[in-house]
């Protein structure tokens, strides 16, 4: 049973394709809690929904290829230019005016996109273990780039299953595979199960694929971006975090001038796997702003 | 400062922007008023307080329009001026805050921040109806007033005391507020009745109208936080309200406080102000670390009584044995010198916050005379140091996401906690080796009543938050509880200690040798075969002077009794060993490595009646001769309770005794067998298993 019911779902067409959206709560300032990935949908703020709504109207909305959404092979509608126009979109059905939006990992790079091209929309912005090109990837992570659109060996390990043929064949080991590098974090069971259920309810490859080959912003376009910042900035960040390392958090939040909680032993996901730390500083951020 | 014929004092704290300035309400009272927020705002920002003239080290006047509210926002901006303030937050108490929308509304750019505290401000909410009242009597010549018809320009002109007595009783409305009442009053009594009349007058002098007031308040721009108590009989807390919602401002109301919330309630008035103050100036780039909880190493806080070295020796024994129970346990230390070097000595992690502690130890030894402490009334003094020592701990406990914390009687912990409990963080345990506070005869009826009143509210925190002490442990056995009263009608110290306390035994920092080493120890210390060796110790504070010089005017009196006498004076690093005097082969050390060593070998020890050293004479089995401080409450009743019990060592009177008794005391017990009772051993070990639990 969810926690909580949207008092509002329904969905906002953009350029030919449906975006489900849902809305929460009714307090005065508004939070927008930014999809990631495409590879699970907006349920995973489902541990900050029932929180945030209590005090403030909270919107969440699933991106492209999940969720309520549809799945497009588009990979324009993958690039972080179109998530900031379908998350303009998403706000002009809710007939909301500003919000404090808040990303994580792929939707951090969304927010920040959001904030940069609409600064009139955000009035504060949160990033959550942001996948942006600040600091350099491990070598693993750096090796998918070359690999993953090649053919897969038969013994493949690891990071090696990142490919669009593993894909294809082995979606839901990939999943497995993936959610347990984001929850590094000891008894992490049911946050992988959630995870990998959400990922088969999705396009599956065909949609992962089509979104990696969204042009990603350039880490001098990033810099500019958070240099040119008009807004109160939180960066949240684990210092386990094996996907975007935590090195990248401290300088997102350096670059734009921001707040930055480490969360100390914290993996990808800290908003799933340390919810309440999470809710307790996105409630004080939120707060600050709306003062 | 001189200005325009009236001195203002003024002082600069601190120097992290933005600046407070902090606004007494004068005359009746000074800049002090604001002294346990001073220390704490002062760590986190530039504070300036002043002396308001009439009152403080400030000019006084008694003509009523050098005290008018304009003259007085001349002084504020004069102050600001002076110190190169070029923008302030306010910060003011009661009919001050009147002084402050003034100063706000004619130099809008000076000012950054308001913080209202129990504000005194005319036409919103409404006046308590005694101001009214007395308002149409206050020029009479009253037969017998009564209560609130003190407030007479003639009763306040001929009995200031009285006047002044009946406000402040009328206002600490809290229980158990002698403290503060002797404070409040004192300070008024520092200016004189005529000048109070004058302030009084001066005050409304040509007031704003309804309108004018009300556009005034509305014009405020700055950030504004309200502080108000809901029994404030001077100021209705409907004032703070009101006040609040016409400046859009931020409101704490604290229930049930009266109208010195800043000297009754510190700690949250103190925490209100620095917060407001950080959103006033939106720190950038803040960082914090926050560490998920399984992966946190166990970490206690131990901190231990500064007021002398006993405390450090034991409590390290305890350390030592938690950790070896629970070896991934680190433990920082939060201390102070003197305790801070033996510490260091043993390898231990001191906090870097203890730098920011207010020193114990240096305002023990301010409040001692020749041989005599009043410890009580020196603890009650203390107030000030223990609420900017507790602002200090509550900050590191904060960050250092402490599992456990340890306080060796470090009295601010246990009782700010008790007083706000929401903030205890961490499992908390008390040590303490006596229980209740005991009147001195000297301090006659009023101490008997002040020592049970503070019992009483001891005893009330806990009976109301038992959740605050997770473990309270009593550093003995029932059997050294003393046989007393907390006071009129209150329990038996001994039977509530019982209920309230675990008791591990006695807590030994050395063990004492064996008796079969004794030779070989004398040996190497260079004691001769046949000596008498009388070793003389007052610790290590400068407070034992007196005593020293007494002990070696008996000296030569002793030695010609007994030829083989030889006596080992310790002066202890405080006192200089060549400003003692001197007689042929008196030996003068000014310090003494392994002391303790000496103490357990020697034939006698004369010391004073600290708990420590004379229970470490008591485990070593040698006779000694204590003399406890004067007044001193735990010295003469709870120490000699335990050395009776033990049947352990000489009582002395330093006042009875002169050097012929001295010297007759110390050939007759010198080299004596004695048959004290065993001490305990294995308390630390004891101690540690009752609180390891926690970890």
């Amino acid at each position: 049973m969810r926690a909580t019911h949207p008092h509002t779902e329904s969905s906002v067409t953009r350029d030919g394709l449906r975006l489900g959206y849902e809305v929460f709560g009714d307090g005065e300032t508004t939070v927008l809690l930014l999809p990631t990935w495409t590879i699970i949908h907006s349920r995973f703020w489902k541990f900050q929904v029932p929180y945030l709504s209590r005090h403030f109207r909270v919107i969440t909305y699933d991106g492209p290829g999940n969720g309520r959404s549809d799945r497009s092979t588009d990979p324009e509608r993958y690039s972080a230019d179109s998530y900031a126009e379908d998350a303009v979109a998403v706000l002009d059905a809710c007939q909301v005016e500003r919000v404090v939006a808040v990303g994580l990992s792929l939707g951090a790079a969304y927010g920040l996109t959001l904030a940069t091209h609409h600064p009139e929309r955000v009035a504060g912005l949160v990033l959550m273990g942001p996948a942006l090109p600040l600091t350099p990837p491990t070598p693993e992570r750096a090796a998918i780039a070359r690999t993953y659109l090649e053919p897969y060996p038969p013994d493949v390990q690891g990071w090696g299953k990142y490919n669009v043929a593993y894909w294809r064949d082995h979606f839901e080991d990939f999943a497995e595979f993936f959610f347990n590098q984001c929850f590094n974090e000891p008894h992490s069971t049911k946050p992988v199960e959630d995870s990998v259920g959400w990922a088969l309810e999705g396009g599956g490859a065909d949609v992962l694929e089509a979104e990696g080959r969204a042009r990603p912003a350039s880490r001098a376009a990033a810099e500019e971006m958070l240099a040119g910042l008009g807004c109160p900035l939180l960066v949240i960040h684990g210092t386990e975090d094996l996907i975007h390392p935590h090195s990248t958090g401290v300088e997102a939040a350096r670059l734009g001038q921001g707040s930055l909680l480490s969360m100390g032993g914290s993996g990808h996901l800290p908003n799933v796997r340390d919810p309440v730390a999470v809710n307790l500083a996105l409630k004080a951020f939120v707060d600050e702003v709306a003062s | 400062m001189d200005r325009d014929g009236v001195e203002i004092y003024y002082e600069v704290h601190g120097d992290a922007a933005p600046t407070l300035l902090l606004i007494p309400p004068a005359p009746i009272t000074h800049s002090q008023i604001f002294k346990a927020q001073v220390p704490h705002l002062a760590r986190h920002f530039r504070v300036v307080t002043f002396d308001a003239r009439g009152n403080g080290k400030s000019g006084r006047s008694t003509d009523k329009y050098l005290h008018s509210r304009a003259a007085n926002v001349k002084d504020a901006v004069a102050v600001m001026d002076a110190t190169s303030t070029e923008r302030a937050v306010l910060v003011a108490h009661c009919h001050a805050n009147w002084w402050a929308i003034e100063l706000i509304d004619s130099h809008p750019d000076r000012v950054v921040g308001w913080v209202a505290i129990d504000p005194g401000v005319p036409y919103l909410g409404k006046p308590q109806p005694h101001w009214v009242d007395t308002a149409q009597t206050f020029d009479q010549i009253l037969d017998n007033p009564q209560g609130w018809e003190l407030f007479n320009r003639h009763v306040i002109t001929n009995d200031h005391r009285r006047w002044v007595e009946f406000f402040f009783g009328s206002q600490l409305v809290e229980p158990h507020s002698t403290k503060q009442l002797e404070d409040a009053v004192g300070w008024a009594l520092e200016s004189t009745g005529e000048v109070l009349v004058a302030g009084e007058e001066g005050a409304d002098l040509d007031p704003p109208s309804r309108a004018e007031f009300e556009a005034m308040v509305r014009a405020v721009e700055v950030p504004v936080l309200v502080i108000h108590g809901t029994e404030d009989v001077c100021q209705a807390v409907e004032k703070g309200v009101a006040l609040a919602s016409a400046t859009n401002g931020d409101l704490l109301v604290i229930e049930g406080a009266g109208h010195l919330t800043l000297a009754r309630d510190p700690v949250r008035v103190n925490r209100a102000i620095t917060g407001f103050v950080n959103g006033i100036e939106g720190e950038n780039m803040r960082r914090h670390t926050w560490t998920r909880g399984l992966d946190r190493q166990p970490k206690a806080l131990y901190v231990s009584s500064p007021i002398g070295l006993g405390h450090a020796r034991r409590d390290i024994a305890v350390a030592k044995e938690l950790q070896k129970l629970r070896p991934d346990l680190h433990i920082d230390w939060l201390a102070q010198d003197p305790v801070t070097r033996v510490l260091d000595a043993e390898g231990e992690s001191i906090h870097p916050a203890s730098e920011f502690l207010a020193s114990e130890s240096a305002h023990f030894v301010e409040k001692t005379t020749e041989h005599d402490l009043h410890a009580f009334q020196a603890l009650r003094e203390m107030d000030e140091i223990l609420v900017a020592n507790f602002m200090v701990f509550q900050e590191v406990v904060e960050e250092g996401l402490y599992d456990l914390i340890i306080a060796d009687e470090a009295w601010e912990i246990d009782h700010f906690w008790h007083e706000n409990p929401e903030l205890k963080r961490g499992s908390h345990v008390w040590f303490t080796d006596f229980v209740g506070y005991l009147p001195m005869p000297s301090g006659g009826e009023r101490e008997a009543y002040v020592a049970a009143d503070y019992n009483a509210e001891m005893i009330e925190h806990i009976a109301r938050f038992p959740r605050v002490r997770d473990q309270a442990l009593f550093v003995g056995t029932p059997d050294d509880i003393v046989p007393e009263s907390f006071g009129m009608d209150l329990p038996k110290i001994k039977d509530w200690t019982r209920e309230h306390f675990g008791f591990p035994g006695y807590i030994t920092g050395f063990v004492p040798p064996d008796p079969a080493d004794f030779g070989g120890i004398r040996e190497e210390l260079g004691f001769a075969d046949g000596e008498h060796v009388v070793v003389v110790t007052v610790g290590g504070s400068g407070v034992g002077r007196a005593l020293l010089e007494k002990i070696i005017s008996a000296y030569p009196l002793a030695k010609s009794e007994l030829p083989d006498l030889r006596m080992i004076v310790v002066a202890g690093p405080r006192i200089d060993p060549d400003s003692l005097p001197e007689y042929p082969g008196l030996e003068i050390r000014g310090y003494v490595p392994q002391l303790y060593r000496h103490l357990s070998v020697c034939d006698l020890a004369v010391v004073q009646g600290g708990l420590t050293t004379c229970m470490e004479l008591t485990a070593a089995r040698r006779p000694f001769l204590y003399f406890p401080l004067r007044n001193h409450f735990e010295q003469n009743y709870h120490v000699r309770h335990r050395l009776d019990r033990y049947g352990a060592g000489k009582y002395m009177d330093y006042v009875e005794n002169d050097a012929e008794s001295i010297a007759g005391s110390i050939v007759t017990e010198v080299g004596r067998d004695v048959d004290y009772a065993p001490v305990e051993t294995q308390g630390a070990a004891r101690a540690a298993q009752m609180v390891a639990h926690l970890i």
